[in-house]
């Protein structure tokens, strides 16, 4: 499976998530391994307090785990620092959250350029991605606009052009539809299936949406911090070579 | 992360609430300006007192009675009279004595009241004492003339009245004893300024006789003591403090100046403690605002570190906040110190108080700018904003994405 000899883009090695609140422990995740071949498209599913989010965030770099080994893209984020993690994330990964987590202040364009800012990139050239990824959303005619002037799914349009205007090779998104209704959902997840398939970037989503793990090529069931079920629908190579 | 990037993030911060950066700005602003005001009033003052001692020559001694003249208490005073001219001629070192009557009065000039001076001195002396004195009309009274005046500028021509005093027209004056006089105006005095506690320009010069006979007094007011060099001051002060004791008083322009000038260094730290504490409060204010803010701001926070933004970089977007705050509050209070720094030099009489304040335009102080003090003014609010700002930064930078993300 996957491409021979390449690094998966996600590998996780028995990853275990303890929360201690006071003097109790609440175990979050229970060795979870799962690996994620580049230009996959994953669901992650499971009841509340399954440890999908949590999950995610370790996966996302945002947290650290417990104990056990992530490596994304090959690398071994135990060994990073807080800013190295910081670099990571910056380099290789988008975000897409559900209440889209837009900065209200600034503008659609100015909010997809934000990811590009911290890596002192000059202003022109990020101007020129920025308006690249909000015509690829469809909201160039929007650019001006701050996110409470935008509709829900265009918010989340312009979120998932902030993701990919770094260009990532992973985008993590935490119930990315999940205050969408089923018509932009709809809207979101092709675009979604088409970045996929177009560029091969990989998408690990949590979701509650059955139409939404629809659409993706596997699913992975967690209950109770462990995986439960992995299932493909599709194979990767069929699209990845 | 480039520097203009990290303050057009801070102003598009400060912008999104207005009010609150306006509020905190006005704070810093009060801070700095209160510094430069005071201290460039004080310095004025200190500077506008060491001109007028300059025109004393660095030689010449003030000798006075202990007692000031104008005191009526019961303790008698030690009375200076012609011996006490042979005395400290005597003195080696000494070039020359003048003995001088004063005494303090309201001249009326065409119907206002100016507080003033009478001086009587041997006026061909006039010149030796005060450099670069001179008449703008007229001459100087003789000798034995004690019915005749040269007055100063201010006396001819007082300020805000149309009044116009010529040679030979009459000047009514009221002594501060009591009683009253009249003289003829010889001479008009060009306008000269003033020297140690008194205004030359609000001075009435008349000759010896004619002090003594309005004084009625035969003793003398004080005298200025001479020097041949300016190196033998002290040692002329040392004789003659050895030789009367505690019965005189003996000034020298010099320490006059050193010791105001030390009185004025102390205001100028008493006043910038003064700005300093209500940069402190401002700042104080900068911290609040500044947590408030990180409060507020914690989602988006969480949002810049999922982002990849390092710790650094979020404490420099704070940070930067926190800088502008203080710059712009301490461009504005420099501004507003500068204006406000006349306002208070008009109040602020130069001398021993001599006229009322206000008395007169020209016994105000110009404040005196400084480029330590302007500097001092436009970047100290800046280190106390960021010294304010560090702490509630820091909180920002350290926050742990993932709960920063699920704060509400």
């Amino acid at each position: 499976m996957g491409l021979a000899g390449a690094v998966p883009s996600v590998e996780t090695t028995e990853v275990t998530k303890v929360y201690r609140v006071g003097h109790v422990d609440y175990p979050a995740l229970g060795g979870v391994s799962v690996k994620i071949e580049r230009g996959e498209l994953v669901s992650i599913v499971g009841p509340s307090g399954s440890g999908k989010s949590t999950l995610l965030n370790i996966i996302g770099t945002l947290d650290r785990p417990t104990a056990g080994r992530v490596r994304i893209d090959g690398i071994d984020l135990r060994k990073l620092s807080d800013d190295q993690l910081a670099k990571v994330r910056n380099r290789k990964i988008g975000f897409v959250y559900q209440s889209f987590n837009l900065i209200s202040r600034l503008t659609a364009i100015e909010n997809v350029e934000m990811p590009l800012i911290t890596r002192t990139m000059p202003r022109k050239i990020r101007r020129i991605k920025a308006i690249k990824l909000l015509s690829a959303v469809g909201l160039v005619q929007k650019a001006r606009k701050r996110p409470t002037e935008l509709s829900g799914g265009e918010q989340q349009r312009v979120a998932i052009a902030r993701a990919l205007v770094t260009e990532p090779a992973l985008v993590i998104a935490d119930e990315p539809t999940g205050n969408l209704d089923s018509k932009t959902t709809r809207e979101v997840l092709n675009y979604i299936t088409e970045v996929n398939k177009r560029i091969g970037t990989t998408f690990v989503i949590v979701t509650h949406n059955p139409e939404v793990s629809g659409a993706t090529h596997r699913v992975i069931v967690l209950k109770d911090g462990m995986v439960e079920k992995d299932q493909r629908f599709q194979r990767i190579d069929a699209f990845a070579s | 992360m480039f520097v203009s990037d990290v303050f057009r993030l801070a102003i598009k911060a400060l912008l999104d609430r207005k009010m609150r950066s306006a509020l905190t700005i006005v704070g810093i602003m009060i801070g700095a300006a209160v510094i430069v005001a005071l201290i460039a009033s004080s310095n004025g003052l200190s500077a506008g007192i060491s001109a007028s001692m300059g025109k004393i020559g660095a030689n010449t001694l003030v000798v006075n009675s202990a007692s000031s003249s104008f005191s009526s208490g019961s303790r008698t005073q030690y009375q200076l009279s012609q011996n006490d001219v042979r005395i400290l001629t005597a003195i080696t070192g000494v070039a020359e004595v003048i003995p001088y009557y004063d005494t303090r009065a309201t001249v009326t000039v065409g119907g206002t009241a100016i507080e003033g001076e009478i001086e009587g001195i041997d006026l061909s002396k006039l010149s030796d004492l005060y450099k670069g004195i001179g008449l703008s009309d007229g001459a100087y009274p003789t000798q034995t003339d004690t019915t005749a005046a040269a007055i100063g500028s201010d006396l001819a021509a007082p300020t805000g009245s149309s009044v116009q005093i010529e040679v030979n027209q009459m000047v009514s004056v009221t002594l501060s004893g009591g009683g009253s006089l009249a003289f003829i105006v010889k001479g008009i005095l060009s306008p000269y300024g003033r020297v140690l506690f008194s205004n030359i320009d609000d001075t009435i010069f008349i000759s010896m006789q004619a002090g003594q006979l309005f004084l009625k007094t035969s003793y003398y007011s004080g005298f200025y003591v001479i020097t041949t060099t300016a190196d033998e001051v002290s040692s002329v002060q040392a004789a003659i403090e050895s030789q009367y004791g505690s019965n005189v008083r003996v000034m020298n322009a010099g320490s006059i100046v050193s010791s105001i000038q030390s009185v004025s260094s102390q205001m100028t730290v008493f006043l910038g403690a003064i700005g300093g504490i209500s940069l402190f409060v401002a700042a104080v204010g900068i911290t609040n605002t500044m947590f408030v803010s990180v409060m507020e701001r914690t989602r988006e926070i969480g949002v810049l570190k999922a982002l990849g933004y390092q710790s650094g970089q979020i404490l420099s977007i704070f940070l930067s906040e926190a800088v502008v705050t203080g710059a712009i509050g301490g461009l504005l209070g420099t501004i507003l110190g500068y204006f406000l720094s006349f306002l208070i030099g008009g109040m602020m009489p130069m001398g021993g108080g001599g006229g009322g304040p206000m008395s007169s335009g020209a016994s105000t102080t110009e404040p005196v700018f400084t480029a330590d003090l302007i500097l001092f003014a436009l970047l100290f609010p800046i280190a106390i904003s960021v010294l304010a700002g560090l702490y509630p930064a820091r909180r920002a930078s350290r926050m742990k994405a993932v709960v920063a993300l699920k704060y509400e």
